[in-house]
C-alpha cells in the first residue's frame, strides 16, 4: 500500500492508504478525524469540504494518494485550544446550526470565502456557499453568521 | 460511498500517460481533478481497472499567451485557475466567465478544463464558450500529436473525437475580436449550482446596429454542445432590429434537436433556447449601439 505524507491541521502525518481510498477515508479511517462529514458522496452537497493547500476540495472525491505532500485543513484545525475561530464563534452566536451535519463544510467554505473576499457582498456569500446544502434550510441564520464573521455592520444576533 | 479497488499510476510526462493507457487497454481511464470520474466510479457506471493520473505532469496546468491575443490553456488547469487567470480575463473573458459558472467553488477548484471537455457532457459551461471562440484542441496519442477544432470534438451524447489512448493536452483559444460584445448565459431552472438547461455563449461584433460577426455556442439543450450555425448566419451582415433577432431565435430553436430528461422536456428546452437567444442577442445589440 502506498504511504502518503501530508500536513493535517499543521501536524505532519504519515499514513498508509489503499489506492482506492478517498481523502475523507484517510481523515476518518486513517487518522480518526471524524469532524468532516460525508453527505452525498458525489461532490454535490458540500458537507465533506476541506481545504487542500488553501483551496476548497471535496474530500469525498479527492483520492487519498493525491494528498501526498499537501497541507490539509479540516474543521478540527480551526479552534486554538478552547478558543473558537471567529467563524465558528459567529455560527454559535447566531444559532446558525440546527442538526449540525452541514456545519463543518459551511465553516470551512466560509474560511475560503473570507480569504478571497474579506468584505464579501451578499451575492458573493450566496455564490460561494451555493455548493453547501443545509437540509434543515437554516440558510438565513448561516448568512447572518457569515456576515458577522466578516465584520460587516448590523449583523449582531438578536 | 466507497470506490472499488483499482490500480493507479501517477505520470510525469504525457508520453508515459499515453503508454500507460495503451497498456491498460480499454479498461484504463485518465484522471485529473476526478470531479466527473469519481462519482461515475462510485455509482459503478464506469469500473476502470487502471487510473492514469496526469494531474502532476509538469507544465500541463500552465496558462500562456499564444500568438496575437490568443491564449493556450493546459488541459489540467482547474476551472478556478482559468477563471482567476489575469491573462484569460483580459484576453478571453467569455471563457473566464463560463469557467466561473461551473458547479460550485470547491468543484471549480478541483475539476479541470480538459476533464470538463473530455467528459463530453452537453451541459458543460466552458464548452459553449470555447465553441463560440472557435478554440482548437491539442490531442496526444500513440501516433503523436494532432489538433482538432472544438467544432468537431463533440460527436454525440457523452461522446468525443478522442481516439483510443489519446489525451487532451491543451486548448488553444484564438483572440477575442476587438470591440466584441459577449455574454455567457446559464439558465438553471432551480438553483445556482444546477447544470445548465440552456448554456448560451454569445459573442457579437457590431457596427452600430449592423452585426459584423456572430458566434453562438450552446450547451445543455441538445445531446452534445454545439455551434448554432444557422442562427449565426441569420444575424451576420444584418441590422439587428427586433424582427431580425426574433427570426434568429426561431432559427436557433429549429436547428437543434433537444434532449429530454428530469430537468426539462424537449419542448421546454426548445422554448427556453428561443427565449434566451432573443434576450441575449437583444441585450448585446443594445449594449453595442449605445
Amino acid at each position: 500500500m502506498p504511504i502518503v505524507e501530508l500536513t493535517v491541521n499543521e501536524r505532519p502525518v504519515r499514513v498508509e492508504v489503499p489506492v482506492h481510498w478517498t481523502l475523507i477515508q484517510l481523515l476518518h479511517d486513517g487518522l480518526g478525524l471524524l469532524g468532516t462529514k460525508e453527505g452525498c458522496g458525489e461532490g454535490s452537497c458540500g458537507a465533506c469540504t476541506v481545504l487542500v493547500d488553501g483551496r476548497l476540495a471535496r474530500s469525498c472525491l479527492a483520492l487519498a494518494v493525491r494528498a501526498d505532500g499537501t497541507r490539509v485543513l479540516t474543521i478540527e484545525g480551526l479552534a486554538a485550544g478552547d478558543t473558537l475561530d471567529p467563524i465558528q464563534d459567529a455560527f454559535v452566536r447566531h444559532g446558525a446550526i440546527q442538526c449540525g451535519f452541514c456545519t463543518p463544510g459551511m465553516v470551512i467554505t466560509t474560511k475560503a470565502l473570507l480569504a478571497e473576499h474579506p468584505r464579501p457582498t451578499d451575492h458573493e456569500i450566496r455564490e460561494f456557499l451555493s455548493g453547501n446544502f443545509c437540509r434543515c434550510a437554516g440558510y438565513s441564520l448561516i448568512l447572518n453568521a457569515v456576515r458577522d464573521a466578516a465584520g460587516l455592520q448590523g449583523t449582531q444576533p438578536r | 460511498m466507497i470506490l472499488r479497488p483499482f490500480e493507479y499510476v501517477e505520470c510525469r510526462t504525457v508520453g508515459d500517460a499515453v503508454a500507460a493507457l495503451e497498456r491498460g487497454g480499454g479498461d484504463a481511464r485518465i484522471i485529473a481533478g476526478g470531479t466527473a470520474l469519481v462519482p461515475l466510479m462510485k455509482h459503478q457506471v464506469l469500473r476502470p481497472s487502471l487510473l492514469v493520473s496526469i494531474a502532476n505532469v509538469p507544465g500541463l496546468a500552465d496558462i500562456d499567451a499564444a500568438g496575437e491575443g490568443g491564449v493556450r490553456v493546459g488541459s489540467v488547469a482547474t476551472h478556478w485557475a482559468v477563471s482567476h487567470s489575469a491573462l484569460v480575463r483580459e484576453q478571453s473573458p467569455l471563457l473566464a466567465r463560463a469557467c466561473q459558472r461551473v458547479a460550485s467553488p470547491a468543484v471549480r477548484s478541483m475539476g479541470t478544463l480538459g476533464g470538463n471537455l473530455c467528459y463530453g457532457e452537453s451541459a458543460s459551461d466552458p464548452s459553449p464558450a470555447l465553441l463560440a471562440l472557435r478554440a482548437t484542441l491539442r490531442l496526444h496519442g500513440p501516433a503523436g500529436e494532432r489538433t482538432v477544432p472544438i467544432t468537431e470534438f463533440f460527436t454525440g451524447f457523452y461522446e468525443t473525437a478522442l481516439a483510443e489512448a489519446e489525451i487532451l493536452t491543451a486548448v488553444d483559444v484564438p483572440a477575442t475580436p476587438a470591440g466584441a460584445h459577449w455574454r455567457y448565459l446559464k439558465w438553471t431552472p432551480r438553483a445556482q449550482e444546477d447544470k445548465a438547461l440552456v448554456g448560451l455563449a454569445a459573442m457579437l461584433v457590431l457596427d452600430g446596429r449592423r452585426c459584423r460577426l456572430a458566434r453562438l455556442g450552446l450547451g445543455g439543450v441538445a445531446a452534445s454542445p454545439s455551434v448554432l450555425a444557422r442562427a449565426e448566419q441569420a444575424l451576420e451582415g444584418r441590422e439587428l432590429d427586433d424582427a431580425t433577432i426574433a427570426r434568429a431565435a426561431d432559427v436557433a430553436a429549429a436547428e437543434v434537436e433537444p434532449i429530454e430528461d428530469l430537468q426539462g422536456s424537449a419542448e421546454y428546452r426548445r422554448d427556453m433556447l428561443r427565449v434566451w437567444v432573443r434576450r441575449v442577442v437583444s441585450g448585446l445589440a443594445a449594449e453595442g449601439s449605445r
